[in-house]
């Protein structure tokens, strides 16, 4: 195999994982602006439909400018406040309610031992 | 006299008796704690295995009688790469889980996806 052979598919390779993880935000981000479960089923179609469109398109040097330009298309129309899971960085529960370090116990019947 | 006050004192005083080591919870405080989530509650790989093939067989596109646990998304069940990040967003969002995007990305396979899933410690 050629060094230029290599080179091309070393790039193809680059392409489409950018492809993959370009698709996977832009799905996740469809998701956060859809009000509904069922409004998101015909976006994220309409989505692939547009991934699909370039799906045969060969010269390298196109699809570079394809991405690119569906990249910024995603940056432009990000969402402000996305969904992100509560334990996550930036999520509602991150660092809230700890476990407790080990060697410190929980009374949790403080202040009402009379009462039984 | 303190040796005859002793048993008579001692007839009356009633202490609670209580099992050493564990604190007694309140039924109602257990319950609050279950929510906490801290993590202790791993799933099995059982149901792992079992709730992954169900998201599989599930998509619109997979033929269900095909998929086992060994399964390659591409090569046996002949999807694309686009369907391979539907699915692994499907799989994220049963498990509630946020897969960052480089290791998402590295999932193409039944086996990958379970393994992942199993040894995450967040995967509800």
């Amino acid at each position: 195999m050629s060094l230029s052979t290599l080179g091309y598919l070393a790039r193809r390779a680059a392409q489409k994982e950018r492809v993959r993880i370009l698709y996977r935000r832009a799905l996740r981000d469809t998701l956060n602006w859809a009000v509904h479960r069922h409004l998101f089923y015909q976006d994220a179609s309409d989505l692939r439909e547009r991934f699909e469109a370039n799906k045969h398109v060969e010269d390298l040097d196109t699809i570079d400018h394809l991405i690119a330009d569906a990249e910024a298309q995603y940056e432009k129309w990000r969402h402000p406040d996305p969904y992100i899971v509560p334990w996550a960085p930036g999520g509602t529960k991150f660092t809230r309610n700890p476990p407790p370090p080990s060697g410190i116990e929980i009374v949790y019947d403080y202040g009402k031992e009379e009462n039984e | 006299m303190a040796a005859s006050l002793r048993p008579a004192i001692l007839r009356h005083i009633r202490l609670p008796v209580r099992p050493q080591g564990q604190p007694v919870l309140p039924s109602w405080l257990s319950s609050i704690r279950a929510m906490s989530g801290h993590g202790d509650d791993h799933l099995t790989r059982e149901e792992v295995v079992d709730r992954v093939l169900d998201v599989v067989k599930s998509f619109p596109k997979v033929n269900p009688s095909k998929v086992t646990a060994e399964v390659h998304f591409q090569k046996d069940l002949g999807l694309d790469s686009l369907d391979v990040v539907e699915i692994v967003m499907a799989l994220e969002e049963e498990f509630k889980l946020e897969i960052p995007d480089k290791e998402a990305d590295k999932i193409d396979s039944c086996p990958l996806a379970i393994e992942y899933i199993a040894n995450h410690p967040m995967a509800g």
